[in-house]
Protein backbone atom coordinates (compact mmCIF):
# COMPACT_ATOMS: atom_id res chain seq x y z
CA UNK A 1 0.00 0.00 0.00
CA UNK A 2 1.47 3.40 -0.96
CA UNK A 3 1.26 6.40 1.35
CA UNK A 4 -1.34 7.86 -0.98
CA UNK A 5 -3.82 5.06 -0.40
CA UNK A 6 -3.22 4.57 3.32
CA UNK A 7 -6.33 5.38 5.32
CA UNK A 8 -7.89 4.50 8.65
CA UNK A 9 -9.38 1.06 8.86
CA UNK A 10 -13.14 1.04 9.29
CA UNK A 11 -14.52 0.83 12.82
CA UNK A 12 -16.29 -2.31 13.96
CA UNK A 13 -19.81 -1.83 15.30
CA UNK A 14 -20.20 -2.90 18.95
CA UNK A 15 -21.34 -6.48 19.55
CA UNK A 16 -21.36 -7.90 23.08
CA UNK A 17 -21.07 -4.34 24.44
CA UNK A 18 -24.59 -3.38 23.30
CA UNK A 19 -26.44 -6.57 22.30
CA UNK A 20 -29.33 -7.36 24.61
CA UNK A 21 -28.80 -10.43 26.81
CA UNK A 22 -31.63 -12.86 26.04
CA UNK A 23 -32.58 -16.21 27.53
CA UNK A 24 -30.99 -17.87 24.47
CA UNK A 25 -27.55 -16.29 24.79
CA UNK A 26 -27.48 -16.16 28.61
CA UNK A 27 -28.27 -19.85 29.10
CA UNK A 28 -25.79 -20.75 26.37
CA UNK A 29 -22.91 -18.84 27.97
CA UNK A 30 -23.87 -20.26 31.38
CA UNK A 31 -23.69 -23.76 29.90
CA UNK A 32 -20.17 -22.97 28.73
CA UNK A 33 -19.08 -21.34 32.02
CA UNK A 34 -20.44 -24.26 34.08
CA UNK A 35 -18.74 -26.68 31.69
CA UNK A 36 -15.36 -25.04 32.19
CA UNK A 37 -15.94 -24.88 35.96
CA UNK A 38 -16.82 -28.59 36.00
CA UNK A 39 -13.53 -29.44 34.28
CA UNK A 40 -11.93 -27.95 37.39
CA UNK A 41 -14.20 -30.19 39.44
CA UNK A 42 -13.02 -33.17 37.37
CA UNK A 43 -9.44 -32.40 38.37
CA UNK A 44 -10.58 -32.17 42.00
CA UNK A 45 -12.29 -35.56 41.63
CA UNK A 46 -9.02 -37.20 40.54
CA UNK A 47 -7.11 -35.55 43.39
CA UNK A 48 -9.76 -36.84 45.80
CA UNK A 49 -9.45 -40.40 44.43
CA UNK A 50 -5.65 -40.27 44.63
CA UNK A 51 -5.83 -39.13 48.24
CA UNK A 52 -8.31 -41.89 49.04
CA UNK A 53 -5.93 -44.41 47.48
CA UNK A 54 -3.02 -43.01 49.47
CA UNK A 55 -4.52 -43.98 52.81
CA UNK A 56 -6.71 -42.74 55.68
CA UNK A 57 -4.41 -39.87 56.71
CA UNK A 58 -4.30 -38.37 53.21
CA UNK A 59 -8.08 -38.89 52.88
CA UNK A 60 -8.67 -36.99 56.12
CA UNK A 61 -6.72 -34.01 54.77
CA UNK A 62 -9.01 -33.85 51.75
CA UNK A 63 -12.16 -34.38 53.77
CA UNK A 64 -11.05 -31.61 56.12
CA UNK A 65 -10.60 -29.24 53.19
CA UNK A 66 -14.04 -30.11 51.85
CA UNK A 67 -15.62 -29.67 55.28
CA UNK A 68 -14.18 -26.15 55.69
CA UNK A 69 -16.51 -23.27 54.90
CA UNK A 70 -14.62 -22.45 51.67
CA UNK A 71 -14.85 -26.10 50.70
CA UNK A 72 -18.59 -26.17 51.37
CA UNK A 73 -19.15 -22.98 49.35
CA UNK A 74 -17.17 -24.44 46.44
CA UNK A 75 -19.05 -27.73 46.76
CA UNK A 76 -22.37 -25.87 46.65
CA UNK A 77 -21.20 -23.95 43.59
CA UNK A 78 -20.05 -27.18 41.98
CA UNK A 79 -23.41 -28.90 42.57
CA UNK A 80 -25.28 -25.94 41.09
CA UNK A 81 -22.90 -25.83 38.10
CA UNK A 82 -23.32 -29.60 37.69
CA UNK A 83 -27.11 -29.52 37.63
CA UNK A 84 -27.23 -26.45 35.36
CA UNK A 85 -24.84 -28.11 32.89
CA UNK A 86 -26.74 -31.41 33.17
CA UNK A 87 -30.16 -29.89 32.46
CA UNK A 88 -28.69 -27.59 29.79
CA UNK A 89 -26.94 -30.59 28.26
CA UNK A 90 -30.18 -32.57 28.08
CA UNK A 91 -31.79 -29.54 26.37
CA UNK A 92 -28.94 -29.57 23.82
CA UNK A 93 -29.30 -33.31 23.22
CA UNK A 94 -33.03 -32.82 22.53
CA UNK A 95 -32.21 -30.02 20.06
CA UNK A 96 -29.76 -32.33 18.28
CA UNK A 97 -32.71 -34.60 17.41
CA UNK A 98 -34.29 -31.51 15.73
CA UNK A 99 -37.07 -31.24 18.34
CA UNK A 100 -38.10 -28.30 20.49
CA UNK A 101 -36.51 -25.67 18.24
CA UNK A 102 -39.60 -23.45 17.94
CA UNK A 103 -39.30 -20.19 19.91
CA UNK A 104 -42.03 -21.13 22.35
CA UNK A 105 -40.38 -24.47 23.16
CA UNK A 106 -36.95 -22.83 23.41
CA UNK A 107 -38.21 -20.40 26.04
CA UNK A 108 -40.26 -22.93 28.01
CA UNK A 109 -37.39 -25.45 28.10
CA UNK A 110 -35.02 -22.64 29.05
CA UNK A 111 -37.02 -21.68 32.12
CA UNK A 112 -37.50 -25.37 33.00
CA UNK A 113 -33.71 -25.78 32.97
CA UNK A 114 -33.25 -22.83 35.33
CA UNK A 115 -35.99 -24.00 37.71
CA UNK A 116 -34.87 -27.66 37.64
CA UNK A 117 -31.23 -26.78 38.35
CA UNK A 118 -32.17 -24.70 41.39
CA UNK A 119 -34.60 -27.35 42.62
CA UNK A 120 -32.14 -30.22 42.15
CA UNK A 121 -29.33 -28.33 43.87
CA UNK A 122 -31.49 -27.54 46.87
CA UNK A 123 -32.84 -31.11 46.96
CA UNK A 124 -29.32 -32.55 46.86
CA UNK A 125 -28.13 -30.39 49.71
CA UNK A 126 -31.23 -30.95 51.85
CA UNK A 127 -31.00 -34.73 51.40
CA UNK A 128 -27.28 -34.63 52.16
CA UNK A 129 -27.98 -32.60 55.30
CA UNK A 130 -30.60 -35.12 56.40
CA UNK A 131 -28.23 -38.04 55.70
CA UNK A 132 -25.62 -36.50 57.94
CA UNK A 133 -27.98 -35.96 60.85
CA UNK B 1 -41.23 -14.50 29.90
CA UNK B 2 -42.25 -17.00 27.23
CA UNK B 3 -41.58 -15.65 23.74
CA UNK B 4 -43.93 -17.14 21.16
CA UNK B 5 -42.70 -15.30 18.07
CA UNK B 6 -39.64 -13.22 17.26
CA UNK B 7 -41.57 -9.97 16.82
CA UNK B 8 -42.34 -9.90 20.54
CA UNK B 9 -40.38 -6.99 21.99
CA UNK B 10 -38.71 -7.85 25.30
CA UNK B 11 -40.29 -5.87 28.14
CA UNK B 12 -37.85 -6.75 30.90
CA UNK B 13 -35.50 -3.93 31.76
CA UNK B 14 -33.38 -5.83 34.26
CA UNK B 15 -30.45 -6.49 31.94
CA UNK B 16 -30.28 -4.37 28.80
CA UNK B 17 -26.64 -5.12 28.09
CA UNK B 18 -24.06 -7.47 29.61
CA UNK B 19 -22.46 -5.75 32.62
CA UNK B 20 -19.16 -4.96 30.92
CA UNK B 21 -17.56 -1.57 30.16
CA UNK B 22 -19.06 0.18 27.14
CA UNK B 23 -15.83 0.06 25.13
CA UNK B 24 -14.67 -3.33 26.42
CA UNK B 25 -12.15 -5.05 24.15
CA UNK B 26 -12.81 -2.52 21.40
CA UNK B 27 -9.99 -1.47 19.06
CA UNK B 28 -8.95 2.20 19.22
CA UNK B 29 -10.61 3.22 15.96
CA UNK B 30 -13.93 1.66 17.04
CA UNK B 31 -14.27 3.33 20.44
CA UNK B 32 -17.50 5.30 20.64
CA UNK B 33 -17.48 8.74 22.21
CA UNK B 34 -20.31 11.03 23.31
CA UNK B 35 -21.68 13.02 20.36
CA UNK B 36 -23.97 15.96 19.73
CA UNK B 37 -27.32 16.43 21.42
CA UNK B 38 -29.51 17.90 18.70
CA UNK B 39 -32.16 20.44 19.85
CA UNK B 40 -35.88 19.67 20.01
CA UNK B 41 -37.83 21.39 17.22
CA UNK B 42 -40.33 24.09 18.24
CA UNK B 43 -43.90 23.02 18.92
CA UNK B 44 -43.11 19.38 19.69
CA UNK B 45 -45.29 17.97 22.46
CA UNK B 46 -44.92 14.16 22.24
CA UNK B 47 -41.23 13.45 21.88
CA UNK B 48 -39.15 10.25 21.70
CA UNK B 49 -35.41 10.37 22.40
CA UNK B 50 -33.10 8.41 20.09
CA UNK B 51 -29.40 7.75 20.68
CA UNK B 52 -27.96 6.95 17.29
CA UNK B 53 -24.49 5.64 16.35
CA UNK B 54 -22.76 8.01 13.93
CA UNK B 55 -19.53 7.57 12.01
CA UNK B 56 -18.14 9.91 9.37
CA UNK B 57 -15.27 8.31 7.42
CA UNK B 58 -14.15 11.70 6.03
CA UNK B 59 -13.78 13.39 9.41
CA UNK B 60 -11.02 11.10 10.71
CA UNK B 61 -12.79 10.96 14.06
CA UNK B 62 -14.01 8.01 16.07
CA UNK B 63 -17.65 6.94 15.98
CA UNK B 64 -19.95 8.84 18.32
CA UNK B 65 -23.45 8.58 19.82
CA UNK B 66 -25.76 11.48 18.83
CA UNK B 67 -29.00 12.24 20.70
CA UNK B 68 -32.09 13.26 18.74
CA UNK B 69 -35.61 14.20 19.91
CA UNK B 70 -38.25 13.13 17.40
CA UNK B 71 -41.67 14.84 17.30
CA UNK B 72 -44.00 11.82 17.28
CA UNK B 73 -47.00 13.86 16.03
CA UNK B 74 -45.04 14.78 12.91
CA UNK B 75 -43.65 11.33 12.22
CA UNK B 76 -44.90 7.91 11.08
CA UNK B 77 -45.15 4.97 13.51
CA UNK B 78 -42.04 2.99 12.54
CA UNK B 79 -38.37 3.49 13.45
CA UNK B 80 -37.58 3.99 9.75
CA UNK B 81 -40.07 6.89 9.72
CA UNK B 82 -38.17 8.41 12.67
CA UNK B 83 -34.85 8.04 10.83
CA UNK B 84 -36.34 9.79 7.77
CA UNK B 85 -37.82 12.51 10.01
CA UNK B 86 -34.37 13.15 11.53
CA UNK B 87 -32.74 13.18 8.10
CA UNK B 88 -35.34 15.58 6.67
CA UNK B 89 -35.84 17.94 9.60
CA UNK B 90 -32.71 17.83 11.78
CA UNK B 91 -29.52 16.32 10.30
CA UNK B 92 -29.44 15.52 6.61
CA UNK B 93 -26.10 13.70 6.93
CA UNK B 94 -27.72 10.75 8.78
CA UNK B 95 -27.03 7.78 6.50
CA UNK B 96 -28.85 4.44 6.42
CA UNK B 97 -29.91 1.80 3.89
CA UNK B 98 -33.60 1.48 3.02
CA UNK B 99 -35.84 0.46 0.15
CA UNK B 100 -39.23 -1.25 0.45
CA UNK B 101 -40.35 0.16 3.84
CA UNK B 102 -42.47 -2.96 4.36
CA UNK B 103 -40.10 -5.62 5.69
CA UNK B 104 -39.39 -7.57 2.49
CA UNK B 105 -36.10 -6.23 1.12
CA UNK B 106 -33.82 -6.53 4.16
CA UNK B 107 -32.03 -3.20 3.57
CA UNK B 108 -32.81 -1.40 6.85
CA UNK B 109 -31.56 -4.11 9.23
CA UNK B 110 -29.91 -2.55 12.29
CA UNK B 111 -29.59 -2.98 16.04
CA UNK B 112 -32.56 -1.31 17.77
CA UNK B 113 -32.64 -1.29 21.59
CA UNK B 114 -30.01 -4.02 21.66
CA UNK B 115 -31.75 -6.40 19.27
CA UNK B 116 -31.20 -6.79 15.52
CA UNK B 117 -34.38 -6.04 13.54
CA UNK B 118 -35.66 -4.16 10.47
CA UNK B 119 -36.25 -0.45 11.12
CA UNK B 120 -39.35 -0.43 8.92
CA UNK B 121 -41.20 -3.09 10.94
CA UNK B 122 -40.30 -1.93 14.47
CA UNK B 123 -42.90 0.36 16.09
CA UNK B 124 -41.56 3.47 17.88
CA UNK B 125 -44.11 2.79 20.63
CA UNK B 126 -42.27 -0.48 21.44
CA UNK B 127 -39.00 1.30 22.15
CA UNK B 128 -37.35 2.15 25.45
CA UNK B 129 -36.56 5.71 26.52
CA UNK B 130 -34.05 6.64 25.28
CA UNK B 131 -34.10 4.31 22.28
CA UNK B 132 -30.66 3.21 21.12
CA UNK B 133 -29.94 2.60 17.46
CA UNK B 134 -26.67 0.97 16.46
CA UNK B 135 -25.68 -0.59 13.15
CA UNK B 136 -25.81 -4.39 12.82
CA UNK B 137 -23.50 -5.83 15.49
CA UNK B 138 -19.90 -6.72 14.70
CA UNK B 139 -19.82 -5.26 11.20
CA UNK B 140 -17.26 -2.99 9.54
CA UNK B 141 -19.02 0.35 9.24
CA UNK B 142 -18.85 2.35 6.02
CA UNK B 143 -20.80 5.33 7.40
CA UNK B 144 -23.34 5.90 10.21
CA UNK B 145 -25.72 2.90 10.14
CA UNK B 146 -24.39 1.36 6.89
CA UNK B 147 -22.38 -1.86 7.41
CA UNK B 148 -20.05 -3.51 4.88
CA UNK B 149 -21.80 -6.77 3.95
CA UNK B 150 -19.17 -7.90 1.42
CA UNK B 151 -17.82 -10.78 3.53
CA UNK B 152 -21.32 -12.05 4.38
CA UNK B 153 -22.35 -12.12 0.73
CA UNK B 154 -19.03 -13.80 -0.13
CA UNK B 155 -19.84 -16.51 2.44
CA UNK B 156 -23.26 -16.84 0.78
CA UNK B 157 -21.73 -17.36 -2.67
CA UNK B 158 -19.29 -19.88 -1.17
CA UNK B 159 -22.16 -22.32 -0.49
CA UNK B 160 -23.10 -22.23 -4.19
CA UNK B 161 -26.77 -21.22 -3.81
CA UNK B 162 -28.02 -22.55 -7.15
CA UNK B 163 -29.57 -25.74 -8.46
CA UNK B 164 -26.95 -28.42 -9.13
CA UNK B 165 -28.05 -31.06 -11.57
CA UNK B 166 -26.27 -33.72 -13.60
CA UNK B 167 -29.52 -35.08 -15.07
CA UNK B 168 -30.27 -33.17 -18.28
CA UNK B 169 -32.93 -30.50 -17.86
CA UNK B 170 -36.44 -31.74 -18.65
CA UNK B 171 -38.36 -30.19 -21.56
CA UNK B 172 -40.69 -28.33 -19.23
CA UNK B 173 -40.52 -27.78 -15.45
CA UNK B 174 -38.68 -29.97 -12.97
CA UNK B 175 -41.75 -31.32 -11.23
CA UNK B 176 -42.23 -31.02 -7.48
CA UNK B 177 -45.13 -32.34 -5.41
CA UNK B 178 -46.89 -30.19 -2.83
CA UNK B 179 -45.17 -32.11 -0.06
CA UNK B 180 -41.72 -31.66 -1.63
CA UNK B 181 -42.38 -27.94 -2.10
CA UNK B 182 -43.50 -27.58 1.50
CA UNK B 183 -40.02 -28.72 2.61
CA UNK B 184 -38.74 -25.33 1.44
CA UNK B 185 -41.23 -23.39 3.57
CA UNK B 186 -39.48 -21.44 6.28
CA UNK B 187 -36.22 -21.37 4.32
CA UNK B 188 -36.88 -19.80 0.91
CA UNK B 189 -38.40 -16.68 2.51
CA UNK B 190 -35.05 -15.41 3.82
CA UNK B 191 -34.44 -11.81 2.70
CA UNK B 192 -30.70 -11.90 3.54
CA UNK B 193 -30.99 -9.02 6.01
CA UNK B 194 -28.27 -10.72 8.13
CA UNK B 195 -29.90 -9.81 11.45
CA UNK B 196 -29.31 -13.40 12.57
CA UNK B 197 -25.66 -13.65 11.53
CA UNK B 198 -24.89 -10.28 13.06
CA UNK B 199 -26.51 -11.39 16.33
CA UNK B 200 -24.63 -14.69 16.60
CA UNK B 201 -21.85 -14.58 19.25
CA UNK B 202 -20.06 -17.44 17.48
CA UNK B 203 -19.97 -15.37 14.31
CA UNK B 204 -18.65 -12.42 16.34
CA UNK B 205 -15.64 -14.45 17.47
CA UNK B 206 -15.13 -16.59 14.34
CA UNK B 207 -16.93 -14.75 11.57
CA UNK B 208 -14.07 -15.12 9.11
CA UNK B 209 -14.49 -18.92 9.02
CA UNK B 210 -17.91 -19.69 10.53
CA UNK B 211 -20.60 -19.30 7.84
CA UNK B 212 -23.28 -18.01 10.21
CA UNK B 213 -27.03 -18.72 10.44
CA UNK B 214 -28.19 -16.84 7.32
CA UNK B 215 -25.81 -18.65 5.00
CA UNK B 216 -26.39 -22.03 6.69
CA UNK B 217 -30.16 -21.54 6.42
CA UNK B 218 -29.74 -21.03 2.69
CA UNK B 219 -27.42 -24.07 2.54
CA UNK B 220 -30.25 -26.13 4.07
CA UNK B 221 -32.72 -24.58 1.59
CA UNK B 222 -30.71 -26.17 -1.21
CA UNK B 223 -30.14 -29.45 0.64
CA UNK B 224 -33.88 -29.75 1.29
CA UNK B 225 -34.80 -29.12 -2.36
CA UNK B 226 -35.66 -32.43 -4.01
CA UNK B 227 -34.71 -31.06 -7.45
CA UNK B 228 -31.10 -30.47 -6.37
CA UNK B 229 -28.60 -33.27 -7.11
CA UNK B 230 -25.58 -31.85 -5.32
CA UNK B 231 -26.37 -32.80 -1.70
CA UNK B 232 -23.20 -34.88 -1.38
CA UNK B 233 -20.80 -32.16 -2.40
CA UNK B 234 -22.80 -29.55 -0.46
CA UNK B 235 -22.44 -31.57 2.75
CA UNK B 236 -18.75 -32.19 2.00
CA UNK B 237 -18.25 -28.44 1.78
CA UNK B 238 -20.21 -27.75 4.97
CA UNK B 239 -18.71 -30.45 7.18
CA UNK B 240 -15.91 -28.43 8.72
CA UNK B 241 -15.09 -27.64 12.37
CA UNK B 242 -15.48 -23.95 11.60
CA UNK B 243 -17.90 -23.56 8.67
CA UNK B 244 -20.67 -25.56 10.35
CA UNK B 245 -19.55 -26.72 13.76
CA UNK B 246 -18.89 -23.32 15.32
CA UNK B 247 -22.66 -23.34 15.80
CA UNK B 248 -23.22 -24.17 19.46
CA UNK B 249 -27.00 -23.78 19.27
CA UNK B 250 -26.96 -20.42 21.02
CA UNK B 251 -30.24 -19.64 19.16
CA UNK B 252 -29.94 -15.84 19.14
CA UNK B 253 -30.64 -16.22 15.42
CA UNK B 254 -34.11 -17.73 15.79
CA UNK B 255 -34.92 -15.16 18.49
CA UNK B 256 -34.04 -12.22 16.26
CA UNK B 257 -35.24 -13.14 12.73
CA UNK B 258 -37.52 -10.31 11.54
CA UNK B 259 -39.27 -12.73 9.13
CA UNK B 260 -39.94 -15.32 11.86
CA UNK B 261 -37.65 -17.93 10.25
CA UNK B 262 -35.71 -20.55 12.17
CA UNK B 263 -32.02 -20.73 11.26
CA UNK B 264 -31.28 -22.76 14.40
CA UNK B 265 -33.59 -25.48 13.16
CA UNK B 266 -32.05 -25.43 9.66
CA UNK B 267 -28.57 -25.87 11.14
CA UNK B 268 -29.82 -28.74 13.33
CA UNK B 269 -31.17 -30.39 10.17
CA UNK B 270 -27.80 -29.99 8.44
CA UNK B 271 -25.99 -31.57 11.41
CA UNK B 272 -28.52 -34.40 11.37
CA UNK B 273 -27.93 -34.97 7.64
CA UNK B 274 -24.16 -35.06 8.21
CA UNK B 275 -24.57 -37.75 10.87
CA UNK B 276 -27.13 -39.73 8.91
CA UNK B 277 -24.97 -40.07 5.84
CA UNK B 278 -22.21 -41.77 7.81
CA UNK B 279 -24.38 -44.25 9.72
CA UNK C 1 -5.23 -8.58 -1.60
CA UNK C 2 -7.62 -11.53 -1.61
CA UNK C 3 -11.02 -11.37 -3.22
CA UNK C 4 -13.96 -11.54 -0.79
CA UNK C 5 -14.81 -15.02 -2.11
CA UNK C 6 -11.24 -16.26 -1.53
CA UNK C 7 -11.39 -14.90 2.00
CA UNK C 8 -14.72 -16.64 2.63
CA UNK C 9 -13.52 -19.98 1.19
CA UNK C 10 -10.25 -19.78 3.14
CA UNK C 11 -8.35 -23.09 2.98
CA UNK C 12 -11.46 -24.99 1.91
CA UNK C 13 -13.63 -27.36 3.86
CA UNK C 14 -11.87 -29.84 6.15
CA UNK C 15 -14.56 -32.39 5.18
CA UNK C 16 -14.35 -33.63 8.74
CA UNK C 17 -15.76 -32.39 12.01
CA UNK C 18 -18.70 -34.61 12.75
CA UNK C 19 -16.49 -37.09 14.63
CA UNK C 20 -15.74 -34.54 17.34
CA UNK C 21 -19.41 -33.47 17.51
CA UNK C 22 -20.67 -37.07 17.71
CA UNK C 23 -18.11 -38.10 20.36
CA UNK C 24 -19.18 -35.13 22.49
CA UNK C 25 -22.81 -36.32 22.28
CA UNK C 26 -21.97 -39.98 22.98
CA UNK C 27 -19.88 -39.04 26.02
CA UNK C 28 -22.69 -36.74 27.18
CA UNK C 29 -25.25 -39.55 26.94
CA UNK C 30 -22.87 -41.83 28.87
CA UNK C 31 -22.33 -39.14 31.49
CA UNK C 32 -26.05 -38.72 32.18
CA UNK C 33 -26.51 -41.92 34.21
CA UNK C 34 -22.90 -42.08 35.43
CA UNK C 35 -22.79 -38.59 36.96
CA UNK C 36 -26.23 -38.98 38.50
CA UNK C 37 -25.11 -42.28 40.03
CA UNK C 38 -21.95 -40.61 41.33
CA UNK C 39 -23.82 -37.63 42.78
CA UNK C 40 -26.38 -39.89 44.44
CA UNK C 41 -23.61 -42.07 45.89
CA UNK C 42 -21.73 -39.08 47.30
CA UNK C 43 -24.92 -37.74 48.89
CA UNK C 44 -25.73 -41.17 50.32
CA UNK C 45 -22.22 -41.39 51.79
CA UNK C 46 -22.30 -37.98 53.51
CA UNK C 47 -20.67 -38.29 56.88
CA UNK C 48 -19.46 -41.85 56.39
CA UNK C 49 -15.89 -42.64 57.46
CA UNK C 50 -12.87 -43.85 55.49
CA UNK C 51 -13.40 -47.59 55.90
CA UNK C 52 -17.06 -47.48 54.80
CA UNK C 53 -16.17 -45.37 51.79
CA UNK C 54 -13.28 -47.60 50.72
CA UNK C 55 -15.35 -50.77 51.23
CA UNK C 56 -17.96 -49.28 48.90
CA UNK C 57 -15.41 -48.27 46.28
CA UNK C 58 -13.76 -51.69 46.46
CA UNK C 59 -16.79 -53.60 45.13
CA UNK C 60 -16.30 -54.61 41.46
CA UNK C 61 -19.48 -52.86 40.31
CA UNK C 62 -18.58 -49.53 41.87
CA UNK C 63 -14.99 -49.72 40.67
CA UNK C 64 -16.21 -50.40 37.12
CA UNK C 65 -18.70 -47.54 37.22
CA UNK C 66 -16.03 -45.21 38.58
CA UNK C 67 -13.66 -46.10 35.74
CA UNK C 68 -16.44 -45.65 33.17
CA UNK C 69 -17.23 -42.29 34.73
CA UNK C 70 -13.59 -41.20 34.46
CA UNK C 71 -13.37 -42.27 30.80
CA UNK C 72 -16.59 -40.50 29.79
CA UNK C 73 -15.85 -37.45 31.95
CA UNK C 74 -12.36 -36.79 30.65
CA UNK C 75 -13.29 -37.52 27.04
CA UNK C 76 -16.19 -35.04 27.28
CA UNK C 77 -14.00 -32.52 29.12
CA UNK C 78 -11.22 -32.72 26.52
CA UNK C 79 -13.68 -32.27 23.64
CA UNK C 80 -15.53 -29.41 25.33
CA UNK C 81 -12.40 -27.51 26.32
CA UNK C 82 -10.97 -27.97 22.81
CA UNK C 83 -14.04 -26.24 21.37
CA UNK C 84 -13.76 -23.40 23.90
CA UNK C 85 -10.07 -22.88 23.06
CA UNK C 86 -10.72 -22.94 19.31
CA UNK C 87 -13.50 -20.38 19.77
CA UNK C 88 -11.46 -17.79 21.63
CA UNK C 89 -7.79 -18.29 20.76
CA UNK C 90 -6.87 -17.71 17.13
CA UNK C 91 -3.10 -17.35 17.29
CA UNK C 92 -0.62 -20.25 17.10
CA UNK C 93 -0.94 -20.64 20.86
CA UNK C 94 -4.25 -22.36 20.11
CA UNK C 95 -2.46 -25.57 19.09
CA UNK C 96 -0.29 -25.58 22.21
CA UNK C 97 -3.37 -25.06 24.40
CA UNK C 98 -5.35 -27.85 22.69
CA UNK C 99 -2.44 -30.28 22.98
CA UNK C 100 -1.96 -29.38 26.65
CA UNK C 101 -5.66 -29.91 27.38
CA UNK C 102 -5.86 -33.25 25.55
CA UNK C 103 -2.71 -34.66 27.14
CA UNK C 104 -3.69 -33.28 30.54
CA UNK C 105 -7.12 -34.92 30.41
CA UNK C 106 -5.56 -38.23 29.35
CA UNK C 107 -3.04 -38.07 32.19
CA UNK C 108 -5.73 -37.21 34.74
CA UNK C 109 -7.92 -40.07 33.55
CA UNK C 110 -5.04 -42.52 33.93
CA UNK C 111 -4.30 -41.14 37.39
CA UNK C 112 -7.94 -41.69 38.30
CA UNK C 113 -7.82 -45.29 37.02
CA UNK C 114 -4.67 -46.01 39.02
CA UNK C 115 -6.24 -44.59 42.18
CA UNK C 116 -9.48 -46.55 41.71
CA UNK C 117 -7.72 -49.81 40.87
CA UNK C 118 -5.36 -49.38 43.81
CA UNK C 119 -8.32 -49.11 46.16
CA UNK C 120 -10.17 -51.92 44.41
CA UNK C 121 -7.27 -54.39 44.59
CA UNK C 122 -5.85 -53.45 47.98
CA UNK C 123 -6.50 -55.73 50.95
Amino acid sequence: MSIHTAKRSRPLSPNVQIYRPQLTSVLSILNRITGVALSGAAVALVIWLLMAAAGPQAYDVVQGAVASWIGQVMLFGTTFAFFLHLCGGIRHLVWDTVHGLELRSIYISGWVVVAASIALTLAAWVISFLMKG
Amino acid sequence: MIIESSDQVPRATLLKRFPIPRNFGVSPESRIKRGKTWPVLAGATRVQTFEIYRYDPDSGENPRLDTFQVDLDDCGPMVLDALFWIKNKVDSTLTFRRSCREGVCGSCSMNIDGVNWLACTRFISDLATPATIYPLANMEIIKDLVPDLTHLFAQYSAIEPWLKSKTPAPEQERLQSHEERSKLDGYYECILCFCCTSGCPSHWWNGDRFLGPAVLLQAWRWLADNRDEGAGERLDNLEDPFRLYRCHTILNCTRTCPKGLNPGKAIAEIKKAVIERRS
Amino acid sequence: MRSPLARAIGLGSAREGVRHWWAERISAVALLPLTLWFAASIIAHTGSDYTTFVAWLRTPLVATLMILLLIALFHHTALGLQVVIEDYIHSGGKFAAVIAVRLGCFALAIAGFVATLRIAFSS
